[in-house]
C-alpha cells in the first residue's frame, strides 16, 4: 500500500507526460490530416519551440540581441508568457516554410516527401546546434510555477501539475477551435476529404499552409512546456516524434479524444518506467513504438492509406 | 574478342575499373591534393557502409534512417572478439560480419513487412534503442567513452604477413575490401535478384502478385546491408583504433542517407561513391572555412530531395545523354537485356 | 468439376456486407465474365477470388484444391493470374524488363545470383512471344512510361499473362479505353485466349458481351443472373435494368 502511495508523484508525472504527448500527437495529427505526408521534422520543431523561448526569456539563451538588453530587466513573469506566445508563431513561420518545399513533392513517390522532411530535421538540429551548440540549456520558470511542496508525506513536482493544466487548457481550446469555429471546420472537412474541400472553393494550398504553421507551433508550445521536463538539447527532436507517431498509432489517425487518451496512456507508461527505471523511460517509447506498429499494424481509420503506403 | 569482352563485362566494367584505379592509386597522390593519409582510409570505409546502405535505399527503396547503429555493432563485434577471443584479423572481420548481420536478419524479420513511413519509424526506434543499449552496457561497450585498445592486427597470410599499422598499409587493406565489396555487390544488383528488389522498389504489390516473396526479398537485401555495415564497421573499429558509440547516433545515420541520395544513389550504383567523396571534401575542405558546413550540406540535400532526387549521378547521367543526343541519332533497339538504359540503376 | 469455383463466398467490411453468399465456377478454356454496376460487389468479389481479400465464410476451388485465404503470390505460383484496373506496370522497366519479371522460369532462378538474364535467350524468347500476343512488339526497349494508355493497358495485360497461367483474371480492361482502344482490346483477348481460362470483369457491356461464352450478372452482393450472352439478352431482369438496353 505504501508503494502505491509513493508511486502518486509519478502519476501525475506521467500524466503531464501524457497530455504533453497528445499535445504534440493532435498538432502532429492535423498535419497528417490535410497533407499527404508524416511530418519527421515535427520533433525538430518541438525543440525549437523550446529554444526559442529561450532567447526570448533569458539572456543567457545563446542568441543575444543587443537592444534587447533592457528586456532582459523586467520580471520573469511577462518574458516568460511573451516566450510561451512568439516562440510558437516563430516556430509555425518555420512550419509553414517547410510546407512551401514540400510542394514540389506532391503527387510523387511518398519516400521523397519523407525523406524531405527527414532531411529537415536533421537541418533544424544541426541548426540549434550550429547556434546554441551541444549543451543543455536550462528554461528559467516564474516562482510559481517551480519547485516542489510537500503533501501528504510525499513531495510533489509543481511544475508537473502546471504542466497538466496548461496542457488540458490547450487541448480544451484546441477542441473549441475545431468543433466550434468555421476554420475548424474547414481542416476537418479537409482532413477528410482534400477533393471536396477544393470544389467547396477552398483554396486547398492556404489551407495546407496554415494548418502546417499552425500544427508546428502546436508542437512548439509542447516543446516549451516540455523543457523544463526534458531538458533543452538538440537531440530531444527525435523523442518527441515518436511518441507523437504512437499515439496516432494508437488512437487512430482523425479521432481527437483517441489521441488524448492514447496520449496519456503512453505517458504513463513512461511516467511509470521513469518511477521505476529512470534511465530507461525514452526507451520505453522506442519499445513500445515497436510492439503497437507490429501488432497494431492495419488498426487505423482515416488517412491510413498516407500511413501504409 | 566480343566473347570475352561480353563475359568481363558481367563481372567488371569500365566504371569499376576507372574506380579501382582511383582509388588504388590514393595513397600516391592524397597529400598533394591537400589531404591526408587517414581520410582516404575514412573514405573508402564509408563508401563500403554507403554502397550496402544503398542496396536498401536506393535500390529497393527501403528508408531506413538507422543504419548506423549496424556500423557501432560491426566496431563493437570486431574489438570484443580481438580484445576477448583471438587477436587475429580475418577472424575477427568475419565475427564483425556474421554478429552484425545475425542482428540485422533479426531486425528485419520486424520491418519487412512495410515500408515508407512505418518501416523508417521502425528502423529510427531500433536504431535509438541500439544506440542506448551500446550507452549504457559499459562493461561491454565501454559506453559513453567507447572500446579502446583496439589495434589494427596485421594481415597474415601464414607464409607472409603485413603490419597495417602504417596508414598507408591499413589503406590497402580497406581497399581490398572495397573491391572485394564492389564486384560482389555489381554481380548482386545484376542479376535476377537486382531485377526483383528495383521492381519492388516501383510496385512492391504487383512483384508479390506475380508470386514473388516479397518478405523474404526484402529481409534478405536489409540483412546484406548489415553484414556490410559489419564489415565496415570492423574496419573502421580498426581505423580508430577504437569502437565508439556517436555512430550510432540518429545525426549519422542521417548523414549515410544525405551522403547516398546526393550522389546519386537512386540511379545509379556508384552514386554512393561520389557521395561519400563528396561528403567528406566537404569536411575537410568547407570545415576549415565554417563550423555550419554539415548545415549546407544538409540544406544541400534538402535542395536536391525537392529539384534533382536523382543526385550528382542523375545529373551526370542527364549531362551525358545530352551530349549524346547531340551527337546522333538515338542506337538502334537490339540491345540485350543487361545492357545500361536510361534512368535504371544499371552503371 | 469447374477449373475454378467460389463456394457461398461470403464477405462483410464492417455491417456492409459486400458479398452474400456468392456462387461462381468458370470452366475451363472458357472466357466468363462478372457483370454489374459500380458498386455491386465486383471489385471486392474479384478481390476475394484472385487472394487479396479473405472471405469471412465460404470457399475459393482452384483444379479441386481449396484456396481460400492463401496469398496472392502463393495463388500466382498455382497458375492464376490477375491483371489491375488501375495500371498497375514498373513504370521505370522497359516493356520487356517489365513482362520478363512475370515469366515463371524468371522467377525460378530469382535467387541464382550467377543468372545471367541478358543471355537467357529462353525466358526473352517467351516474354517477346507475350509481347507480340498482346501487341506491342517494337515496343520491347521502350520505357513503360513512354507509353500510351492503351499500350500500358497492353502492358498491363502482358504481365499476367507472362506468368503462363492456366487462369487469368482481367480487372475492367476497357477503363479508361476509348471506342477505338476497346475494339483492338478485344482483338487481343480473342488472339490470346486459346488454351486459357479467362475471367473479365467488367460494366462495358458490348465488350463483354462480344467475348464471352458465358456471363455472371452481380447486383448487391449476389449473382443475379447468369448464362451465355444470348441467353442473358432475353433474361427479364437483365432486360429491365439499364444493361439491357445497352446489350
Amino acid at each position: 500500500m505504501d508503494f502505491l502511495f509513493n508511486l502518486l508523484p509519478h502519476l501525475v508525472n506521467g500524466l503531464a507526460l501524457g497530455l504533453l504527448f497528445a499535445l504534440i500527437a493532435l498538432g502532429f495529427m492535423l498535419i497528417i490530416g490535410v497533407m499527404e505526408v508524416i511530418n519527421l521534422a515535427h520533433g525538430s520543431l518541438f525543440a525549437l519551440g523550446a529554444y526559442v523561448a529561450l532567447v526570448i526569456v533569458t539572456p543567457e539563451g545563446g542568441m543575444v540581441v543587443p537592444f534587447l538588453k533592457p528586456w532582459f530587466g523586467i520580471d520573469i513573469v511577462p518574458r516568460y508568457v511573451a516566450g510561451l506566445i512568439i516562440a510558437p508563431f516563430v516556430v509555425g513561420l518555420f512550419g509553414m516554410g517547410l510546407e512551401i518545399c514540400l510542394r514540389r513533392t506532391y503527387g510523387k513517390d511518398p519516400l521523397y516527401g519523407l525523406l524531405l522532411t527527414f532531411g529537415a530535421a536533421l537541418v533544424i538540429e544541426e541548426g540549434i546546434r550550429v547556434i546554441w551548440g551541444h549543451g543543455e540549456y536550462v528554461l528559467p520558470l516564474p516562482k510559481g510555477i517551480r519547485g516542489g511542496f510537500f503533501y501528504g508525506d510525499l513531495i510533489w513536482s509543481t511544475y508537473r501539475f502546471y504542466a497538466a493544466l496548461f496542457s488540458m487548457a490547450m487541448i480544451g481550446l484546441l477542441w473549441v477551435f475545431i468543433e466550434k469555429t468555421p476554420y475548424g471546420a474547414i481542416i476537418k472537412a479537409g482532413a477528410h476529404d482534400s477533393e471536396m474541400v477544393r470544389a467547396l472553393g477552398i483554396n486547398l494550398p492556404r489551407l495546407r499552409l496554415f494548418v502546417f504553421g499552425f500544427g508546428t507551433a502546436l508542437a512548439a508550445i509542447a516543446g516549451i512546456i516540455m523543457a523544463p521536463i526534458w531538458g533543452i538539447r538538440p537531440q530531444v527532436g527525435v523523442d518527441a516524434v515518436i511518441p507523437a507517431f504512437v499515439v496516432i498509432v494508437l488512437g487512430g489517425v482523425g479521432s481527437f479524444w483517441g489521441a488524448v487518451i492514447a496520449g496519456l496512456l503512453v505517458g504513463m507508461v513512461v511516467g511509470l518506467t521513469a518511477a521505476f527505471l529512470s534511465d530507461w523511460s525514452l526507451l520505453s517509447m522506442y519499445l513500445l513504438l515497436l510492439a503497437v506498429v507490429t501488432f497494431r499494424a492495419r488498426g487505423l481509420m482515416g488517412k491510413a492509406s498516407v500511413l501504409e503506403n | 574478342m566480343t566473347y570475352l569482352r561480353d563475359r568481363v563485362g558481367r563481372w567488371v566494367t569500365p566504371h569499376m575499373l576507372v574506380a579501382l584505379v582511383f582509388f588504388g592509386t590514393l595513397p600516391l597522390w592524397i597529400k598533394s591534393a591537400g589531404l591526408y593519409d587517414y581520410i582516404g582510409i575514412e573514405i573508402v570505409i564509408w563508401i563500403i557502409f554507403a554502397l550496402g546502405y544503398n542496396l536498401l535505399l536506393g535500390y529497393t527503396g527501403l528508408p531506413s534512417f538507422g543504419h548506423g547503429a549496424f556500423l557501432g555493432i560491426g566496431g563493437y563485434a570486431f574489438g570484443w572478439f580481438q580484445l576477448n577471443v583471438m587477436p587475429n584479423l580475418w577472424l575477427a572481420i568475419i565475427f564483425a560480419i556474421v554478429i552484425t548481420a545475425l542482428i540485422g536478419a533479426a531486425v528485419a524479420v520486424f520491418v519487412s513487412h512495410r515500408r515508407g513511413i512505418y518501416f523508417a519509424l521502425l528502423t529510427i526506434a531500433f536504431g535509438q534503442i541500439f544506440f542506448f543499449v551500446a550507452s549504457k552496457w559499459t562493461s561491454l561497450t565501454g559506453g559513453e567513452d567507447g572500446m579502446l585498445n583496439i589495434k589494427r592486427l596485421p594481415a597474415d597470410f601464414g607464409f607472409v604477413s603485413f603490419s597495417l599499422q602504417e596508414n598507408a598499409a591499413l589503406y590497402y587493406f580497406v581497399f581490398a575490401c572495397f573491391a572485394v565489396t564492389v564486384v560482389v555487390l555489381w554481380r548482386l544488383v545484376n542479376s535476377p535478384f537486382g531485377k526483383v528488389i528495383r521492381a519492388i522498389k516501383q510496385n512492391e504489390m504487383r512483384v508479390g502478385f506475380l508470386g514473388y516473396n516479397v518478405f523474404f526479398f526484402k529481409w534478405a537485401v536489409f540483412t546484406i546491408s548489415c553484414a556490410v555495415a559489419g564489415l565496415s564497421g570492423g574496419l573502421l573499429a580498426m581505423a580508430q583504433e577504437g569502437a565508439y558509440v556517436q555512430v550510432m547516433s540518429l545525426q549519422w545515420s542521417g548523414i549515410i542517407v544525405l551522403m547516398v541520395l546526393i550522389g546519386g544513389g537512386f540511379v545509379s550504383f556508384w552514386g554512393p561513391v561520389v557521395g561519400t567523396v563528396v561528403f567528406f571534401v566537404a569536411r575537410d575542405v568547407l570545415g576549415m572555412f565554417t563550423e555550419t558546413w554539415l548545415l549546407w550540406y544538409g540544406l544541400m540535400f534538402m535542395v536536391l530531395v525537392m529539384f534533382k532526387p536523382e543526385g550528382i549521378a542523375g545529373m551526370w547521367q542527364d549531362f551525358i545523354n545530352n551530349q549524346n543526343n547531340r551527337r546522333a541519332a538515338p542506337p538502334p533497339v537490339t540491345a540485350p537485356v543487361a545492357a545500361p538504359v536510361p534512368a535504371p540503376a544499371s552503371e | 468439376m469447374a477449373l475454378f469455383e467460389a463456394q457461398k463466398v461470403h464477405k462483410r467490411f464492417g455491417d456492409h456486407v459486400v458479398l452474400e453468399q456468392i456462387d461462381l465456377s468458370f470452366e475451363e478454356n472458357t472466357l466468363s465474365g462478372i457483370m454489374g454496376p459500380n458498386g455491386a460487389g465486383k471489385t471486392t468479389c474479384f478481390n476475394v477470388l484472385t487472394g487479396r481479400y479473405k472471405p469471412d465464410r465460404g470457399r475459393v476451388m482452384f483444379d479441386g484444391r481449396d484456396i481460400t485465404g492463401k496469398s496472392p503470390g502463393a495463388i500466382a505460383k498455382m497458375g492464376i493470374s490477375r491483371s489491375f484496373q488501375v495500371m498497375n506496370v514498373f513504370d521505370e522497366y522497359t516493356v520487356l524488363d517489365n513482362v520478363l519479371l512475370a515469366v515463371p522460369r524468371v522467377r525460378r532462378r530469382s535467387l541464382n545470383f550467377l543468372h545471367d538474364l541478358g543471355n537467357d535467350s529462353l525466358s526473352t524468347d517467351k516474354a517477346c512471344v507475350v509481347i507480340g500476343k498482346v501487341g506491342l512488339k517494337g515496343k520491347e526497349h521502350t520505357a513503360a512510361s513512354d507509353l500510351s494508355y492503351g499500350e500500358r493497358r497492353a502492358l498491363e495485360i502482358g504481365i499476367a499473362l507472362a506468368a503462363e497461367p492456366r487462369l487469368l483474371f482481367l480487372d475492367e480492361p476497357t477503363a479508361g479505353l476509348g471506342t477505338e482502344a476497346t475494339a483492338k482490346l478485344a482483338d487481343m483477348i480473342r488472339r490470346i485466349k486459346e488454351g486459357l481460362t479467362i475471367v473479365i470483369i467488367e460494366h462495358e457491356m458490348q465488350f463483354l458481351f462480344s467475348l464471352a461464352d458465358h456471363i455472371n450478372v452481380v447486383q448487391w452482393g449476389q449473382v443475379v443472373a447468369g448464362g451465355a450472352p444470348d441467353v442473358l439478352r432475353a433474361n427479364k431482369w437483365v432486360q429491365a435494368s439499364n444493361l439491357g438496353k445497352l446489350a
